[in-house]
């Protein structure tokens, strides 16, 4: 153990100083290989396999060969690769503003003091148990022009009916309705945490200078907050990118293309029409655009994040 | 500037009464110390006065206005809290401006007059800073920063040094003083701790479960204390408290003990009471004849004074000696006490004769 511990101490003072790289004890390794099979398994190899592919003309039955950087060049020039990143912008944008927007509202309204609110906060937080599929089904069958919930209630009110997911104009918003119904409760919950953290005696002070209610929430409880918002942002901003179950489950992308998004078309290409090496160089420009995505998020996060401003 | 007037003014918390009906007059630009033992009520009573608690009953007036329902940003007060209640995301700067912001106040008032605060306050170098980068004595200048840009009618203090540590308490008061001495703006100053409120204000109020037990001057309530809590409260050690009786123009204990009794006491009337007599520490001299004989069972010297407390006829006796004695455990030594300084106390009421 002694041996382990002065290692320790050795690497952590080379690493502060930043001149030699950490090198482990050969007593560290029984610790450390478990894991680096398993990331190098189910991370590693397949990342460098799907470089692999992305590189080869590979459709399943006809024989592979080495295009080197063919099939981006053939991204760049492909009108419905474009047409789905358009969608898949359009989707997470929407999909993280409404969930951002509303879950801070019922995280505020949560914050307060009512009657029930534990039983009322339990029953909000359902949708984000349920599973992606069953979701997508039950939204279907209420999403139906005809026989639907929805234009039933719309009809109550002297709207519709509308075609929901049925329509090329209004299919991107009716699956952002339904991921905005299951993903607002997962912001209230991270925005509710945020809310009782921050302290209160500021409000007082607030008070006694002079802020109304709204600018107590302008210029305190937002900016104190902001950490908080970053922390949902990023969470929803990667799972909206992302989001596959719902879309294929409802639309599988149509009707046409109109709800093609990146990862629905490149499971289609590598899939249903099992042009693999294409799909491959589609999920790695993917893959690289969610990595710069989150980075930018975390940037933004360090700037937001007032509570650990002394060691900036 | 204002004048502060409190009449009547009671808090009940569900079936709790914390406040019984306090009536105060503050005059413009008099820094008054409310001060008590923690739970009488006088952090409950200023809040009220800053409006951050509902009156139960009662009404506060600043200057002319009543104030007593009007929301605390309209009452033209600014308050020092104990924990400062900075802005935790805005630099000095800004929480210090930030009330002027709320005011829509312009960018070059705002800059001038967080200017002129800092450099009262030395805070010039620390502007961009954030409060999680400052010192507790630094923080606490900020509040009281913030406070003095608002130029506010009255200023409200609620216990701001107790956070810090002795040594930097002693320099603050010193400071919150010269800051009051220098602007004259009318002071609230809540506090525990009865040596800030002596040193620091102009008048005192003392509370005890939510009543006023005494409002007076600093000497005047440490010479002529109303009650027995006021002059156990106010003065450092505690004054001592004996039980007896006056008997043949002396006040006599139970175990014997003889004390002087105040020139101002009238033996026949008093004759036969029980009594309680009071006499401070510090006003017990040790003699080298004559006087009481009392055995020393505790002394702590602090190098300016000796503290000891003594055994005279099995009652005991806090001494607080400011010449250097060389008093040990065990030892017997005399000590007198000065007449004029004894005071007497009735046992029932607990008022001062």
């Amino acid at each position: 153990m002694a041996s382990v511990g002065m290692e320790n101490t050795a690497a952590r003072s080379g690493r502060e100083k930043g001149s030699k790289p950490v090198r482990l004890a050969p007593n560290y390794w029984p610790f450390v290989i478990p894991a680096l099979v398993v990331i190098s398994a189910v991370i590693v190899f397949p990342w460098v396999f799907t470089l692999w592919m992305s590189a080869h003309r590979w459709t399943l039955g006809q024989e592979q060969s080495f295009i080197g950087f063919d099939n981006y060049i053939r991204l760049a020039g492909d009108a419905r690769f474009w047409e789905s990143l358009w969608h898949t912008l359009l989707y997470t944008v929407l999909s993280v503003v409404a969930p951002l927007f509303l879950g801070t509202l019922a995280a505020l309204v949560f914050d307060a003091q009512f009657p029930l609110r534990g039983f009322l906060r339990g029953v909000f937080v359902m949708p984000m148990m349920a599973t992606p599929v069953a979701i997508a089904l039950v939204w279907t069958m209420m999403f139906h022009p005809q026989l639907g919930v929805l234009n039933y209630l719309l009809s109550l009110v002297g709207i519709g009916p509308l075609e929901w997911i049925y329509n090329q104009s209004t299919v991107i918003p009716s699956l952002v309705l339904v991921e905005t119904w299951q993903w607002t409760p997962l912001v209230m919950l991270i925005v509710l945490g945020g809310l009782a953290s921050i302290p209160r005696e500021p409000y007082e002070s607030a008070e006694i200078d002079g802020a109304n209610a709204w600018q107590k929430f302008r210029y305190l409880t937002l900016p104190m907050i902001a950490p908080f918002l970053m922390i949902a942002l990023i969470i929803r901003s990667i799972d909206a990118v992302k989001s596959f179950d719902i879309i294929y489950a409802m639309t599988q992308g149509g009707p046409g293309t109109a709800s093609e998004t990146i990862n629905i078309y490149l499971y289609n290409t590598s899939f249903a029409y099992y042009d693999i090496g294409y799909g491959s160089a589609m999920a790695v420009i993917f893959f690289i655009a969610i990595v710069a995505l989150s980075f930018v998020l975390l940037m933004v996060r360090q700037r937001t994040n007032w509570s650990e401003m002394e060691e900036r | 500037m204002a004048s502060v007037n409190i009449q009547n003014v009671q808090k009940r918390f569900g079936a709790v009464r914390v406040i019984h009906g306090i009536d105060i007059d503050i005059q413009d630009g008099e820094f008054v110390a409310l001060v008590g033992p923690s739970g009488c009520g006088k952090s409950t009573l200023l809040r009220m006065i800053a409006g951050l608690e509902e009156l139960s009953d009662g009404e506060i007036r600043i200057g002319t206005r009543e104030v007593s329902n009007l929301p605390a940003r309209d009452r033209d007060i600014a308050m020092v809290f104990q924990n400062y209640a900075l802005y935790p995301h805005m630099t000095v700067k800004d929480n210090m401006g930030f009330a002027l912001k709320l005011k829509k106040a312009g960018a070059e008032e705002t800059r001038a007059k967080v200017d002129r605060a800092a450099s009262i306050l030395g805070l010039e170098s620390l502007l961009e800073r954030y409060p999680r980068q400052l010192s507790g004595g630094q923080r606490q200048r900020v509040a009281m920063g913030r406070a003095l840009v608002r130029d506010p009618q009255v200023f409200l203090f609620d216990e701001p040094l107790s956070n810090l540590d002795a040594k930097l308490r002693v320099q603050m008061r010193g400071e919150i003083k010269a800051l009051h001495q220098r602007i004259g703006t009318t002071t609230i100053y809540v506090t525990h701790d009865q040596v800030e409120a002596m040193t620091m204000a102009d008048k005192i109020v003392v509370l005890h479960d939510g009543v006023i037990e005494q409002i007076g001057a600093p000497l005047e309530l440490y010479d002529r204390p109303a009650n027995l809590f006021v002059a156990g409260f106010i003065g450092s050690p505690a004054m001592n408290f004996i039980r007896g009786r006056v008997e043949e123009g002396v006040f006599r204990t139970g175990n014997g003990l003889t004390l002087p009794l105040p020139q101002s006491a009238n033996p026949a009337t008093l004759g036969g009471r029980e009594l309680i007599c009071g006499v401070r520490p510090e006003h017990i001299r040790a003699v080298a004849t004559g006087g009481i004989e009392g055995r020393v069972e505790l002394v702590e010297g602090t190098g300016s004074e000796i503290y000891a407390k003594l055994t005279c006829k099995s009652d005991e006796i806090a001494c607080l000696f400011r010449e250097r004695l060389a008093v040990r455990f065990g030892d017997t030594i005399r000590i007198a006490i000065d007449p004029s300084t004894v005071h007497l106390f009735d046992i029932e009421t607990g008022k001062r004769i």
